[in-house]
């Protein structure tokens, strides 16, 4: 999901048209995009766009385009006429293994205001920061052109290569840009994985920038009174770099401007031949009109398909045998398959205005077998006075360890977690509940509580998630046997034989603490919780309680998922 | 008394009571502690009974008592300090201060304040230190010592004029007296033929049921007024319950449980699903990985080398696909479910056709919490597949989501994006008090998904967010409740 911020009445503006927010945001669900808020006193909306896959929708001229054809104002693929601008681009062959590929336009009689400029600013942003996989993949440059002398150099530099860099007053050397200005420091590691320095520099040896890092500081400046101007996109991917490029031709040509083709002479190691960009030949893809109407259920014939794919600004031409040519406006990569066909076909039929069939697929339902007996085992505990609780999965390493008394345990640590409180998987549940106990300190006692739910274990060999039930009672007068009595209940419900035997556990009292067997597997622990462990987590009461693994319980039908 | 009283029930106990109050119109409730010889808590418990049936009122009175400060003991006795300056000065004038002071055994703070008085009145002169009268027959301060002397004895006195000037000398305390009066509001002999005398017998006994006796004992009647104590029984967590509920609806609607594992292979969670290795989704700020251990085993079967395929240029489905270079290794790598779909995923395998699965799962992904966001929150979603299925079916689908399971008549449908669906369509229902909310949402897998599986039929993918519908159902609005630590809750969240 992507999400922008525009000007409500500047939208309404751009589309030439009066509009409700209620009918507006109708029409901007065409578009897969919802307001997520409309700050009034700065007619200001915000908008979450769902597609990740369609960047040319990431700003107000593309949502306008596609609200366009849905309103009939608009049909079929927005065209221009692209002239030869006489530049070129000659790109050096040592780039070749870092990033090879650049698309270029130049466009002229830009009469942006400042909205739109603003607009093509954010816009640039997204598509560098999503699509462009922050820029590793892709990146967008923009420069004044009264400023370049043709051709453009994409090569690379030395890292003592100096330049002012956007924002700043002084040159700087590229080393120095990577380590010390920030563009540098949030996308240096891209440069630096290279090994080498790509850079964009005018005939006459002034820089243009560092892709993908940052432009220089005054020609790669654009404002309201830039009226020409010089748009590249570098990357790793000759598509991706082509389509963006593509995007941001259509929405200068939205706005009036007249835009140029830009000559790439790649070397041999690179492209086997020159390109021209932008590159607006249509790609088309040919769908069978019988498959579609099946998939979707709808009728639908060439005409008819026509005028839909028009409305969703495609082109269509009809082929024999009841099958169409679906011609793709060149600034969509989005389309891989005749399914992408049957849903823009679908949405410009309107989702609500195809009706939606009854229940139909027949077959028997039910609860997996682990599940019911996860379910016998809670309607026991709970029967035996216990209040269930959902407690999270991912947890504090301190709650399973230091909390409990525990040293080191073989937990499963994330890699990236947004705080400690978060950072590992919990292997037992009990020290969830002595967790809970000290959270309700001032809630009145007993407190009998317990957990059936999933914990995630691991060995050498395997990851695997079970379902353990672990209960806990808290209150003046408990003891052992309070614990003991239930967990025989549960066991004797259950028509399990189990053992408990004698065990030292740094979480439990010696000598009221006992390992829980089944058929001589061990599978559980009970006992009462050290007093060392309540003096630290404050509980002022005595706190008895068990543990069990359900998938030991033969009786029962749970199992092990393993990952792998 | 004309009009017809209804009967009253009372203890023996009580009745003694009622006889004694109704002597007298009113008495207080130290008088009748007295009389009854009751202590307060039994005498208080007794007395509920009649004030309930409006028999006699309590009344509450609340009267200003003077008392004397321990100065005011002393000057009734002694007589205040200016009247005892006036009398030695009489006898002995001119005196300087400290003879005084030894002739009248006070402290100087108390002489100079009687002196002062004395000096501002004019009745006394001072010249170099000497003290002289400047009249004879002098009187002062007479009332006041009038009003100590009477208050001493414990008489009652009208202080009212003087009580500034008392309270200033600190001669005197006011306090509020609490009275308590119990006045009769129905005399027992009117009441009398309406008494229904019963039992001071609170329970019934086993042995009262074996041996008989209950037979000739009237039980004391319950005060039905009382609210009971607190009452806490173990009972289902409300969200996990909510769950069940979901759970039994869905499988009445036929479908089939699955579940997968909470740590789970990147094949499983976005490779099978065709999203591109380098999709945004997979990013670190979007998904958990693990550290320790980081990487697991992909499956043996040949479906990972058609999902390799799939990506790379579309495998058999005639679509171009991802167009890169598929690596097994990125796909290996561990995170923890970040979307309930990996269990459909997996499911896929082997699938049975028709057939139709769901599954209510933990998904993880590193948001930091808020009152909307939780790093841990459970999904709903599953898979239909029959070979007769179309988009039609889908919204069919949802719409039935929508009205038994969202129990929400207000829905639309509207185009959504899943890098594994197409078409893709949310479930978007209209809340009259919280506006437009993303319920679920459903797509047909791609056949860049499927065919990898050998499945040629088409597959409906549906989520639905359980959280959001059981916090618009119970009116919670912070998303951390659901998995609440608060015992107060768990004990006392309202089922419906």
């Amino acid at each position: 999901m992507v999400s922008i911020k525009a000007s409500y009445t500047k939208m309404l503006e751009f589309l030439g048209k009066e509009l409700s927010m209620e009918e507006f945001e109708e029409l901007l669900s065409f578009a897969k995009t919802e307001i997520d808020d409309y700050v009034k006193e700065e007619d200001m909306l915000v908008l979450d766009i769902k597609t990740s896959n369609r960047p040319d929708l990431w700003c107000v001229e593309g949502m306008i385009r596609e609200i366009k054809g849905i309103l009939d104002m608009e049909k079929g693929i927005p065209s221009y006429e692209v002239k030869e601008s006489g530049f070129s681009v000659k790109v050096d062959s040592a780039l070749a293994s870092s990033r090879p590929y650049i698309a270029c336009a130049i466009a002229k009689k830009i009469n942006l205001d400042d909205f739109h400029i603003k607009q093509l600013m954010q816009h640039s942003e997204k598509i560098d920061n999503s699509y462009g996989r922050k820029r590793k993949r892709s990146s967008i440059g923009m420069y004044n052109l009264s400023m370049i002398q043709n051709p453009v150099l994409y090569e690379t530099a030395q890292k003592t290569h100096k330049f002012i860099p956007l924002g700043y007053e002084k040159e700087m050397t590229l080393d120095k840009i990577l380590d010390e200005h920030e563009k540098g420091l949030e996308f240096g590691q891209i440069v630096k994985d290279y090994g080498i320095y790509p850079i964009l520099l005018s005939a006459d040896g002034m820089t243009l920038s560092l892709p993908p890092v940052i432009n220089s500081n005054d020609v790669g400046r654009i404002t309201e009174d830039t009226t020409e101007c010089l748009i590249e996109v570098t990357g790793t991917n000759f598509e991706t770099v082509n389509v963006v490029l593509n995007i941001l031709c259509q929405t200068m040509a939205d706005h009036g401007a007249d835009i140029y083709s830009v000559v790439i002479e790649y070397p041999p190691e690179i492209h086997k031949e020159q390109v021209i960009t932008p590159i607006l030949e249509l790609e088309s893809i040919t769908v069978e009109l019988d498959i579609i109407e099946k998939y979707l259920d709808v009728k639908i014939d060439a005409a008819k398909a026509k005028e839909l794919m028009q409305k969703r600004r495609f082109e269509c031409k009809e082929l024999e045998d009841n099958k169409i040519e679906v011609l793709i406006p060149p600034y969509r990569k989005d389309i891989l398959h005749w399914v992408d066909i049957a849903e823009e076909i679908a949405i410009a039929l309107d989702y609500n205005k195809i009706g939606p069939t009854k229940w139909k697929v027949l077959t028997t339902g039910g609860l997996l077998p682990e599940t019911e007996s996860e379910n016998l085992v809670r309607e026991i505990l709970v029967g035996a006075s216990g209040i269930e609780l959902v407690t999270n999965i991912l947890t504090d390493p301190n709650i399973l360890t230091t909390n409990v008394n525990l040293d080191k345990q073989e937990l499963v640590i994330i890699e990236n977690p947004v705080s400690q409180t978060y950072s590992v998987l919990r292997n037992q549940i009990f020290p969830n509940l002595i967790n809970v106990v000290s959270k309700n300190t001032h809630e009145p006692y007993p407190q009998i509580i317990f957990e059936v739910g999933e914990v995630v274990k691991m060995d050498k060999n395997d990851v695997w998630t079970q379902t353990n039930a672990a209960f806990c009672i808290a209150d003046a007068d408990a003891s052992f046997e309070d614990a003991h009595k239930r967990l025989h209940h549960l066991m004797k419900l259950l028509n399990t034989e189990y053992k408990i035997e004698n065990i030292t556990h740094p979480s439990f009292t010696d000598g009221r603490c006992g390992i829980i067997s089944i058929n001589d597997i061990q599978c559980g622990i009970i006992g009462e919780i050290n007093p060392l462990i309540l003096e630290k987590n404050q509980i002022w009461v005595p706190v008895v309680c068990f543990e069990v693994e359900l998938p030991s319980i033969p009786t029962l039908k749970c199992k092990i998922k393993k990952t792998y | 008394m004309s009009s017809v009283k209804k009967k009253i029930s009372l203890t023996p106990e009580v009745v003694k009571l009622y006889k004694e109050i109704s002597l007298k119109d009113e008495i207080s409730i130290d008088e009748l502690k007295n009389i009854t010889k009751l202590d307060h808590g039994k005498l208080e418990y007794l007395l509920g009974a009649l004030t309930s049936n409006n028999l006699v009122e309590r009344i509450i009175e609340v009267k200003k008592k003077v008392l004397l400060t321990e100065a005011g003991e002393i000057a009734a006795v002694n007589q205040l300090v200016e009247r005892r300056i006036l009398s030695v000065l009489k006898e002995n004038q001119p005196i300087n201060s400290s003879e005084l002071s030894n002739l009248l055994d006070c402290d100087n703070r108390e002489l100079n304040a009687g002196i002062g008085y004395l000096k501002k009145q004019g009745l006394i002169d001072i010249v170099q230190g000497q003290i002289s009268l400047s009249q004879t027959e002098l009187e002062v301060s007479k009332d006041i010592q009038d009003i100590l002397v009477e208050l001493s004895k414990g008489n009652k006195v009208d202080i009212q004029n003087y009580e500034k000037a008392l309270l200033q000398r600190n001669l005197i305390t006011i306090e509020d007296e609490k009275k308590i009066i119990i006045k009769t509001i129905v005399k027992f002999e009117e009441m009398k033929k309406n008494i229904v005398e019963t039992s001071d017998i609170s329970r019934l006994t086993p042995e009262m049921i074996r041996n008989g006796t209950w037979r000739k004992t009237k039980l004391r009647e319950y005060n039905l007024d009382v609210s009971p104590p607190e009452f806490f029984t173990g009972r289902k967590q409300p969200y996990a319950r909510f769950l069940d509920e979901v759970k039994q609806k869905l499988v009445a609607f036929g479908f089939q449980e699955m579940r997968g594992p909470i740590v789970e292979l990147e094949y499983w969670n976005f490779d099978a699903l065709f999203q591109a290795q380098d999709h945004p989704a997979r990013e670190w700020s979007d998904v958990y990985r693990i550290a320790r251990p980081s990487k697991g085993k992909l499956p043996k079967e040949g479906h990972v080398k058609l999902v390799q395929k799939a990506h790379e240029d579309g495998y058999d489905t005639g679509s171009k696909g991802w167009r890169y270079k598929w690596d097994p290794m990125k796909s290996a790598r561990l995170v923890l479910r970040a979307q309930g779909t990996s269990v459909s995923a997996r499911t896929l395998v082997d699938l049975p056709i028709p057939s139709k699965y769901f599954s209510i799962s933990r998904c993880f992904r590193p948001d930091t919490t808020d009152v909307t966001h939780l790093s841990e929150f459970n999904q709903a979603e599953g898979i239909v597949c029959d070979p007769s299925i179309t988009f039609r079916d889908l919204l069919g689908i949802l719409e039935t989501f929508a009205i038994e399971i969202s129990e929400a008549p207000n829905y639309t449908f509207k185009p959504d994006y899943y890098p594994f669906t197409e078409p893709s369509v949310e479930l978007s229902v209209k809340d009259p008090k919280i506006g437009h909310i993303e319920y679920g949402g459903a797509g047909i897998f791609r056949p860049e998904v499927t065919r990898p599986f050998g499945i040629d039929e088409p597959v409906i993918a549906w989520g639905l967010g359980v959280d959001r519908l059981f916090m618009v159902k119970y009116g919670i609005t912070d998303i951390r409740e659901l998995y609440s630590y608060k015992l107060d809750w768990l004990r006392s969240a309202r089922m419906l």
